[in-house]
């Protein structure tokens, strides 16, 4: 246990390390608003590819946390009802606590049907802001009017390339390796039982309700904080980073990149746009090439490329990762 | 006005009840959520397009679910039967892959402006019912969502086919080890619940124009409509249909800005009060 968590200290300083590397040797700015956008949809992923790590949920809605932080942060902003910093923290507070809530109802859906359900509920808030002119600026979008410093840095120097860049990565290795600790704990042991069979968790006197709808509240409060990157990237949100075909894009990076791994999904996210960017003319056909794509890692690699990834450096290290996952006897994986 | 508002309640819900009743199907045999049936629906429709501007619009109506048949046929053969013992989500992933690749085959081809059909010469009229002049061709959409609706039951209830189709759906493999060749009738079934989805693009495309959207608009329609009903059930799918096609129309004119909202609004507490759907017992 002890072990374990220093080596996810170890992971995460080296992470940051690599991050600070990359902000420093890279300087076309291109590639760096490039890699950030990478990095923002990175933990997006990571947001939905918990859920489906966890709870062996997929959602088809996220988009909603992911725009919907955005929004809430220009409301606020806009309504000076509170300083940004707060506002930030105010938004992941609303978000977990509403997430939390919604989830009580809709967890308990089965299978598919939910995945159907957070379609639904995510393009009902799409419909909403791109009707809602008057508040959320309808289908133009509406701009964030950041304030001149946060946590008293110049919004100006957080505005340049490579600071968003790091800024984006810090964020995306601390949610990570938060993600980690919190998974490796008696909270991650009752998920993956409740995950596993669910029936037979409440028998041994877990109540699966709470901990089901917790991942998903924490599900949605890490993709809240990639819609509050992409917020402060891009000082814009429109009804677009709210529409299903985002979530749908979202799930794709998950799987590409295999969610079975924490890393997995991000690993999908920078592979999508360093995919899409290099595909350059061919781009305007992206929806098809990653349709195939997509098909082909299913049907050919279910554990994406992280599996391949472990697969071709950790080959002999695999039957002890093996017993140290719970009981797989009764597990429904997932893609198996 | 209230009449004209509840007639076009019952056309889109007409038009619903042909979209839901091949996602049923599909599901009901397949224990597929086809991602990519609102994609079939816009295919046949811009399908229906091209043949009907080269022959006319009762020649579109038959062949382009005729396509969309061999297409659903070869769907099930090459994709959902290889795929039958994985997880049902993954299945669904792919119905998405399906669905980007579908997308950008339309746009490619017919470009990503609005197109519209002419409805036929001989329904291009309109009719007095109680007072009110309706359109002809809607009445048509009426009449052939009440044709798919009456024809699945009876054919599902009476034919010896509909029997090992529902007999299948309850227990493949029971059926089969019965003599039923289920891998023949799911084919056959999802090719019918292809032809369903493309019958209702070419259905649509005379009074809904062609664009790049439509699909995303109908699918998301038709979901809530499958989730309302029972996921696979065909009778519950028809309630639902109705009564969001009734929904959608009268909301559209007495609260505007609220109406897009229902449907979900709905089927949320629907969720709440009954987790799987009006007439669903499986899960």
């Amino acid at each position: 246990m002890t072990s374990s968590i220093s080596r996810i200290g170890l992971n995460t300083v080296a992470a940051l390390a690599i991050g600070g590397v990359v902000a420093a040797t890279v300087t076309s700015n291109t590639a760096l608003s490039l890699l950030t956008q990478a990095i923002i949809y990175a933990v997006f992923a990571s947001g939905v590819g918990l859920l489906l790590r966890q709870n062996g949920m997929a959602s088809f809605g996220h988009a909603l946390f992911f725009g919907g932080s955005g929004y809430a942060m220009g409301m606020i902003l806009q309504a000076k009802a509170m300083p940004a910093e707060a506002a930030l923290l105010f938004t992941l507070a609303a978000i977990a606590v509403l997430a939390f809530l919604v989830g009580l109802v809709i967890v308990r859906v089965p299978g598919v049907a939910f995945g159907m359900l957070t379609l639904a509920i995510g393009q009902m808030f799409f419909l909403t802001a791109s009707k809602a002119r008057g508040i959320t600026g309808g289908a133009d979008g509406m701009n964030i009017d950041w304030p001149s410093t946060l946590f008293g840095v110049p919004i100006s120097a957080i505005l340049k390339p490579a600071s968003m860049f790091l800024l984006c990565w810090v964020a995306m290795v601390v949610v990570m390796g938060l993600l980690a600790l919190l998974l490796r704990s008696r909270f991650g042991s009752i998920t993956e039982a409740v995950r596993d069979n669910e029936e037979r968790a409440r028998f041994i006197g877990i109540r699966t309700l709470v901990p089901r709808a917790a991942i998903y509240a924490l599900s949605a409060t890490v993709t809240g904080v990639a819609g509050l990157l992409s917020a402060l990237n891009t000082s814009f949100v429109s009804p677009e980073n709210l529409h299903w075909s985002l979530s749908g894009v979202a799930l794709m990076m998950v799987v590409v990149g295999g969610y079975k791994a924490l890393w997995g999904p991000a690993i999908g996210a920078v592979v999508y746009f360093l995919a899409k960017d290099i595909l350059g003319d061919y781009a305007n056909h992206w929806m098809a090439i990653f349709g195939v794509a997509l098909i082909t890692v299913i049907v050919f690699s279910p554990t994406g490329i992280a599996g391949a990834l472990k697969r071709l450096f950790l080959g002999k290290k695999k039957p002890a990762m093996q017993s140290a996952a719970p009981a797989t006897a009764h597990s429904t994986e997932v893609f198996q | 006005m209230l009449a004209i508002n509840l007639f076009n309640g019952l056309v889109y819900g007409a038009l619903l009840i042909v979209m839901c009743s091949g996602l049923a199907l599909i599901y009901g045999l397949r224990r597929v959520v086809n991602f990519a049936h609102g994609s079939l629906y816009m295919l046949g429709a811009y399908l229906g397009y091209s043949i009907a501007s080269h022959s006319n619009f009762w020649v579109a109506l038959v062949a382009a679910p005729a396509l969309m048949a061999v297409f659903g046929i070869l769907l099930d053969r090459y994709g959902f039967r290889l795929l039958q013992d994985r997880d049902p989500l993954s299945v669904v992933l792919v119905t998405f892959g399906l669905l980007l690749i579908i997308e950008d085959f339309v746009q490619t081809v017919w470009g990503k402006s609005n197109l519209s059909v002419a409805a036929p010469e001989l329904l291009n009229t309109s009719v007095e019912i109680f007072g009110t002049q309706l359109p002809a061709y809607r009445i048509g959409v009426i009449a052939v969502g009440a044709m798919v609706a009456l024809g699945l039951s009876l054919w599902l209830r009476f034919s010896k086919i509909g029997l090992f189709v529902r007999a299948a759906s309850t227990d493949p493999t029971t059926t089969a080890m019965q003599g039923v060749n289920t891998d023949v009738l799911s084919a056959g079934v999802v090719g019918l619940g292809c032809a369903l989805a493309g019958l209702a693009g070419v259905v649509a495309a005379p009074f809904l124009s062609l664009s790049p959207s439509m699909s995303a608009d109908v699918i998301i329609d038709s979901f809530v409509v499958v989730v309302i009903g029972g996921l696979g059930s065909l009778i519950g799918a028809f309630i639902a249909a109705m009564a969001l096609g009734m929904v959608q129309a009268l909301g559209a004119v007495y609260i505007p800005d609220f109406a897009a909202v229902l449907p979900f609004v709905i089927m949320v507490f629907i969720l709440i009060w009954k987790p799987s759907g009006l007439a669903g017992s499986r899960t």
